[in-house]
């Protein structure tokens, strides 16, 4: 096949998470986003092994390692989320606003300035 | 012998350093220095002067020498005659006051500014007298002007010192810019700054009539501000609310009289110039008569012999227009002695009556208060011309003279000399007048009570200078002794004769008037001021404080305006930024995807 | 087109259906679901381009712990189910601007720059496992070993956080 089937549809599907991360309010409902996005990535990976006939295996390897990394990244980011659930009640992104440049101090409880020096 | 009168020079600087810096910790260190410095400078400047006298050669020495892109400018001295008759004047008049001041000025906290203030203002004095650079001129002749200011002003609390002190330095700042420009022809003209070099060329040249007109006119216009003549004349009885001493300084023997001593310094430049003679004529006439008038009808003590300064300083520029430069330097001098005695005594008369000076509360005090009723007699007598005071001999040589000149003169306009010679007259007769007026108002009738007689240091220094009034007429007889021609001789029988007439005429009228009507001689008299202050305040101070505020105005709203600007549009930059730090995570996302294609974009364009 | 082309489009055509459906739809498991037919579709595109090992990674560990990790979240956050009018903003369509552009972009990108280049998948290297194996133990062992220190950074992370609320929350008196 074309070089260019499985590029455009990983191009595709990193767009479509691209969109899933920019619209959507609920927090894991973004994560889900950038698990497209980093499949897409994967997809590239693959491909161009494949046409590489590479010795040395370096896309697929990159793959697992995303995959890993991709693993790690969305353990920690749920347990960030579940904090935010815990001392806002909600999870909804757009309302998380107190990072804002603001005049009038908004009221930080410690917990959020301790996820916020985690994050 | 130079550096005798370096240190003559910078004696009195010294000493009001160190008064400024001992004075207010103690005062009696304070007395002593300034009056101890300014005998010191006494004594200096008298070995000086002592050596140039008369036929002696005149002292010329350059100190050092500063290289400028036009004629260098030196720290030059000369002292002839006339510089060390004036040396003498000033340091003899400063070192009086500075003891008389010990008694006036007794409980004043300001004392050690004051007397500070008063040995700057005679080393600067000694400067312009024996300077030969023409810049080392101008800094003493400024010098004294920032004194007299200071001075005038040393009870500051009150507004009329505040306010005198200011007219007086304005107009004779603003009449300054003469001499400014005189020394940039000058200059031009001749090439160096050096006023011997500058004179001894316009003598052995022969400078065509009027060729030099230019910088006459400028210095006398300079010296017509300093000297308080026509159109220039109305700060000096406005620098009266000054401590009576410094009157008698700065506004009778020595800064006013500076003008005189600059004509007779230069005065073959005037000498080339008939037109810029005449013009001094016209301003002396005129000035001569009006002031004696004012001084007829004015009520306080001190503004009576303010006026008789500015009248009998017309008289010495009359003298020196019509050409009869020792007669004027003779009366300059007399001037110089008799008005600081004049002064001095009304300062006594004041202090004894409590502060007022106004003649109206003044009455009956030959009794009470002596030595100065004697002396200030001998004062006035000086003053109206009276035989054989000095006075009658200086001025009835600067009457024949003005007669010669106008019977066979060179001047311009010849009616200019008839008119100096009848004003002259009149003039004299007034003299006469204001003076027995403000004899009888203050010593005769009834008055108030003396609160305390003078203090020794107070009537000591008018002692002193009653004796040349009384004996300086003998001067008469040795012309030379100031530098005059030789051979020339002063004493006129002609007019001698006439004047005493004249002043015994005169006498006897005002005397018939007082025994008639009292001490209201000559009714309720009201003479006009010609409007002069209101041209100055027209077209000099309010243009000037026009220009403050809108230079004020420029700096504020102009130049601020573009600091304060820079500070609020960094704010308002900062503010605009601030919006897209929303705090919504989306939005820094959408920021980042956006600006990261965009930089691909780029860079695939660009590769 | 082959048999192996006709898969690929067609595990595509159901990838791209079904992420489209992850970022759209309005029921919050639903979008969970959803992300499993899409990764279990790009396993399926693994296998097809010759990746066996990469393609039942992918299963394991994505389908089987990411989704199941996404589950639990949701969850624990007390996720409503049934349909929710709000899952996306309300103004989509800088969001939508934004991804089309993207994926215009690298679309373009890749076929103008890859267009004349075929995949030779008969003759290509098959990911086997011991092939994938030999590979990540000799020559990429080294990154190996720093994702696993990586691994551990996330798992004691995640440990801490959650110890972080629980310490707090005790000293403050349960907010």
């Amino acid at each position: 096949m074309p070089l260019w089937w499985p590029l455009l549809v990983a191009s595709l599907l990193f767009a479509i998470g691209v969109y899933g991360v920019l619209s959507r309010r609920n927090a894991v409902l973004v994560l889900m986003g950038v698990e497209l996005m980093l499949n897409a990535v994967n997809i590239n990976f693959v491909a161009f092994d494949a046409q590489l006939h590479d010795v040395l295996h370096a896309g697929q390897t990159f793959a697992l390692f995303t995959i890993v990394i991709a693993a790690a990244e969305v353990g920690l980011a749920l347990a960030i989320v579940l904090l935010v659930f815990r001392t806002h009640g909600h999870i909804e992104v757009d309302e998380l606003r107190e990072l804002a440049d603001r005049d009038d101090p908004a009221e930080l409880s410690a917990p959020q300035a301790a996820s916020e020096g985690v994050a | 012998m130079s550096w005798v009168l370096l240190a003559a020079l910078v004696v009195p600087f010294v000493t009001a350093a160190v008064t400024l810096f001992t004075g207010h910790r103690s005062d009696v260190a304070a007395k002593g220095i300034s009056v101890g410095g300014s005998a010191l400078g006494l004594l200096l400047a008298w070995v000086v002067a002592l050596a140039h006298l008369g036929d002696a050669p005149p002292l010329a020495h350059v100190f050092t020498s500063t290289r400028t892109v036009g004629p260098p400018i030196e720290l030059a001295v000369y002292v002839g005659p006339l510089g060390a008759a004036m040396l003498i004047l000033a340091t003899t008049v400063a070192f009086l006051v500075q003891v008389y001041s010990l008694g006036y000025l007794a409980d004043d906290p300001r004392y050690p500014s004051y007397a500070a203030l008063v040995s700057i203002f005679t080393g600067a004095m000694s400067v312009v007298v024996s300077a030969d650079d023409l810049w080392l001129l101008l800094v003493g002749w400024e010098l004294m002007g920032a004194c007299s200011y200071f001075l005038i002003a040393h009870h500051w609390e009150l507004e009329d010192a505040r306010a005198g002190a200011v007219k007086a330095f304005l107009i004779t700042r603003t009449a300054d810019l003469g001499l400014l420009f005189a020394i940039f022809v000058l200059g031009d003209r001749f090439g160096t700054y050096r006023l011997s070099t500058i004179l001894r060329v316009i003598t052995e040249v022969a400078v065509p009539r009027d060729g030099l007109w230019l910088p006459a006119l400028l210095l006398a216009v300079a010296v017509i501000g300093k000297s308080a003549q026509v159109p220039f004349h109305t700060w000096l009885p406005d620098a009266m609310p000054g401590p009576t001493p410094i009157s008698a300084l700065i506004h009778a023997a020595t800064m006013v009289a500076a003008g005189v001593f600059l004509v007779a310094r230069t005065y073959p430049l005037f000498l080339s110039s008939p037109s810029t003679l005449t013009f001094l004529a016209l301003v002396a006439a005129v000035t001569m008569f009006l002031a004696a008038v004012y001084a007829m009808v004015t009520h306080d003590l001190k503004r009576v012999l303010a006026w008789s300064t500015v009248s009998q300083l017309a008289y010495m520029f009359g003298g020196l227009a019509a050409g009869a430069w020792s007669a004027a330097v003779l009366h300059l001098l007399a001037h110089g002695a008799f008005k600081a005695l004049l002064f001095l005594a009304a300062g006594s008369v004041v202090h004894a009556i409590g502060g007022a000076t106004s003649m109206d509360v003044m009455g009956g005090l030959r009794d009470k208060v002596p030595d100065t009723f004697v002396t200030m007699t001998i004062g006035f007598a000086a003053l109206a011309g009276v035989v054989p005071l000095v006075g009658f001999f200086s001025k009835d040589a600067i009457m024949h003279a003005a007669w010669e000149e106008a019977l066979h003169g060179r001047l311009v306009w010849p009616w200019v000399a008839w008119l100096l010679v009848v004003s002259m007259v009149a003039t004299a007769a007034l003299t006469v007048a204001y003076s027995l007026r403000a004899w009888l108002l203050v010593f005769f009738g009834e008055g108030p009570e003396v609160v305390h007689d003078s203090p020794a240091t107070m009537r000591v220094p008018l002692v002193v200078l009653a004796v040349p009034t009384a004996l300086g007429g003998l001067a008469v007889t040795v012309p030379g002794i100031i530098g005059g021609a030789p051979g020339e001789h002063l004493v006129h029988w002609s007019t001698s004769v006439l004047m005493t007439l004249l002043v015994v005429a005169t006498a006897a009228l005002v005397l018939v008037l007082y025994r008639r009507r009292g001490r209201a001689m000559w009714g309720p008299v009201v003479v006009p001021h010609p409007p002069i202050d209101w041209v100055w305040d027209r077209f000099l101070v309010r243009p000037v404080r026009w220009l403050a505020v809108l230079v004020r105005a420029g700096d504020r709203d102009v130049i601020d305006a573009y600091a304060d600007g820079a500070a609020a549009s960094a704010r308002g930059i900062g503010g605009l930024l601030r919006r897209t730090q929303t705090g919504s995570v989306q939005g820094y996302l959408m920021v980042v995807v956006v600006g990261a294609t965009a930089i691909a974009v780029a860079a695939g364009l660009l590769a | 087109m082959s048999w192996v082309e006709a898969i690929f489009v067609l595990l595509s055509l159901v990838a791209l259906g079904s992420a489209l459906l992850v970022v759209t739809t309005p029921h919050l498991v639903h979008a969970a679901l959803w992300l499993v037919v899409t990764l279990g579709s790009v396993a399926g595109i693994f296998l097809v381009l010759a990746a066996e090992f990469v393609a039942w990674v992918q299963v394991l560990i994505y389908v089987g712990a990411v989704v199941v990790l996404l589950l639990f979240a949701l969850m624990l956050t007390r996720a409503p189910t049934g349909r929710q009018a709000d899952l996306t903003v309300r103004r989509a369509l800088p969001a939508a601007l934004v991804a089309g552009l993207v994926g215009v972009l690298l679309a373009v990108t890749v076929v103008a720059g890859f267009r004349d280049v075929r995949l030779d998948l008969d003759h290509t290297m098959v990911g086997s496992a011991g092939a994938t194996g030999t590979a990540v133990f000799t020559v990429w062992v080294l990154p190996f070993e720093v994702l696993s220190v990586l691994l551990l950074a996330a798992l004691v992370g995640a440990i801490a956080l959650s110890r972080l609320r629980a310490d707090s929350s005790a000293a403050r008196g349960d907010r």
